[in-house]
């Protein structure tokens, strides 16, 4: 088979079928970047490592925020409500947006058409268009509706006690997103991130019936939109999806990630189970193996999930969440040597 | 005469004005701040916690229960503590350092509250230093280590160091919980006990003070 680019063999995975090797791309930790390639940026990165794609997230490429406490680190995302950043640099929704219908009679939201919101996917666009992925990421409607904007707490409770409050906000919601959408598809964007937890370790965090009453709608008006310019999308949600992947691969999607090991998610599974209707996005464990196994565990770990996952195409091997601060930087390179040595097609692992 | 099966059957529902109308008038039939938790609001959280277990409730109908214990607490809380000690004991909790998520830890407090523990709230981002700041200063039976994240986990381990450093470890009991922990990581960083969820952290608790 001919060498393919990264972006050739992300869409064919994205396909379910067979590339010329395993695809792989994640998002690296800056900690990570800096015990690989001291002094590098995660684009050099992507390109020292000849990772297949590029992926950001919106939250933290093209919201905007305001400082409201330096010390604590806490800011006003651009929907109105309170984050505070972790760590690893991700803002952490603690206080939401809207905590009445009085507050959602009178909110505007902010305007998706603002060209600095563009400007690092103009960059990633005009430095590897065309020969990777570029993955950008879209906050699910249940993601941010949760987070962001009612909170926790006043979501759930609104999904009983006020469901058109839900209906509102998800309308709101997507016509931001619906056209940020459009606005990252026009620029260059191949894939879309669909990013946005649905389960808990246990279980999905609601019912069916509430899946598909609030979840799903939204999720498929989001998948449908970028079909109808052919551009993929790959859903995110950790946890365990079982009572509900079929919900998820009803709305279309073309990718799922990252079958969650932690939540006893078995990518072999989910391959017998589905492999053949969506692209298995995963599940090298970066709770356990990446983070505190040996550079052989990894490299193990990640021939099993190929081994599992690999056959006849559909696969692409990735963490199970993303290349954490945690995670030892050895083990990461070893998780992508690992792909390299053993995701080439045909496959000979059994 | 008032039928604290209905009350239960309120926080089943997440119905908060009848648990509300209902506690209120248990009140003023006279029966006592204990009983009303006891046969109402214990019961009710129970069949919440079981219905949660069997796949029947999920995080919107644990929340709506937990309003509705919420605004009977309200109304028990001062005849509660005018009995003198908690009916089960005192909890301490927090998000461990590094972590600022609490919808997990919020469920655990209403999940505790209503089965008679008097719940103390460091809230999220505790330092083990805070921690033992608080157990040393309190009277806690127990205290709650909670952690969403994986990356945070390892800040629950050195909260327990930090409590056996201080002197402390053997003055409470430590329970950890939360989406990526494990029975087998909490035995390792030696807690007493783990808890996966919050319907279950009621029950290993009160099976920690030998009151289950």
């Amino acid at each position: 088979m001919r060498k393919m680019s990264g972006l050739e063999r992300v869409l064919t995975a994205l396909k379910c079928k067979e590339p010329d090797r395993v695809p792989h791309f994640e998002r690296v930790a800056k900690r990570v970047i800096e015990g690989i390639l001291p002094g590098a940026s995660y684009e050099d990165l992507v390109e020292y490592l000849d990772l297949d794609g590029i992926r950001f997230i919106d939250r933290t490429h093209s919201w905007s925020y305001e400082v409201v406490d330096e010390a604590r680190r806490v800011k006003r995302d651009q929907w109105g409500g309170l984050v505070r950043y972790t760590t690893e640099d991700n803002p952490i929704p603690f206080e939401p947006a809207i905590r009445s219908e009085k507050d959602l009679d009178n909110y505007v939201l902010p305007d998706p058409d603002e060209e600095w919101r563009y400007e690092y996917l103009k960059q990633v666009v005009k430095r590897f268009k065309g020969e990777r992925a570029i993955v950008v990421g879209v906050t699910d409607i249940f993601a941010l509706g949760r987070e962001n904007f009612l909170g926790d707490v006043g979501y759930f409770r609104a999904m009983v006690k006020n469901p058109d409050l839900i209906d509102r906000v998800n309308e709101l919601l997507l016509s931001y997103q619906l056209r940020y959408i459009k606005n990252c598809i026009e620029l260059g964007a191949d894939v879309l991130w669909i990013n946005g937890d649905w389960a808990m370790t246990e279980k999905p965090m609601v019912s069916r019936q509430f899946a598909q009453r609030f979840l799903t709608p939204p999720l498929q008006k989001l998948v449908e939109y970028a079909h109808s310019w052919g551009v993929p999308c790959i859903k995110h949600t950790d946890g365990n999806i079982w009572p509900i992947y079929d919900l998820i691969l009803d709305t279309g999607v073309d990718g799922l990630h990252p079958i969650d090991p932690m939540a006893g998610m078995d990518i072999g599974e989910a391959k017998a189970k589905f492999g053949d209707r969506v692209c298995l996005c995963g599940n090298v464990s970066c709770a356990f193996s990446l983070v505190s196994g040996t550079e052989e565990e990894v490299r193990q770990e990640t021939k099993e999930v190929i081994r599992k996952a690999g056959r006849g195409g559909g696969l692409i091997c990735m963490s199970s969440n993303s290349i954490h601060s945690g995670v030892k930087p050895a083990n990461y390179l070893a998780m992508v040597k690992a792909i390299r040595e053993f995701g080439q097609y045909p496959l000979a692992l059994d | 005469m008032v039928n604290l099966e209905d009350l239960s059957q309120a926080v089943v529902k997440g119905d908060v004005e009848a648990a509300f109308a209902l506690t209120k008038a248990a009140l003023e039939a006279g029966l006592p701040a204990g009983e009303i938790l006891d046969r109402g609001l214990i019961p009710g959280l129970k069949e919440v916690g079981d219905l949660f277990e069997e796949g029947e409730y999920y995080l919107p109908e644990l929340i709506v229960s937990g309003d509705a214990v919420a605004q009977a607490l309200e109304l028990l809380e001062p005849a509660l503590r005018q009995g003198g000690e908690p009916h089960m004991g005192k909890y301490l909790i927090g998000t461990v350092q590094g972590d600022i998520h609490d919808l997990g830890k919020n469920i655990v407090i209403m999940m505790l509250k209503g089965n008679g523990w008097e719940v103390t709230d460091l809230g999220v981002d505790v330092s083990p230093e805070e921690f033992c700041a608080a157990v040393s200063e309190g009277d806690f039976q127990i205290v709650g280590l909670s952690s969403l994240l994986t990356m945070t986990m390892p800040n629950a381990a050195r909260t327990i160091e930090a409590l056996k450093k201080a002197g402390l470890r053997e003055k409470v009991k430590v329970m950890v919980g939360g989406a990526p922990t494990t029975p087998e990581w909490a035995a390792q960083i030696g807690a007493d006990a783990h808890a996966k969820d919050g319907p279950s952290a009621a029950r290993v608790a009160a099976e920690l003070v030998g009151k289950s």
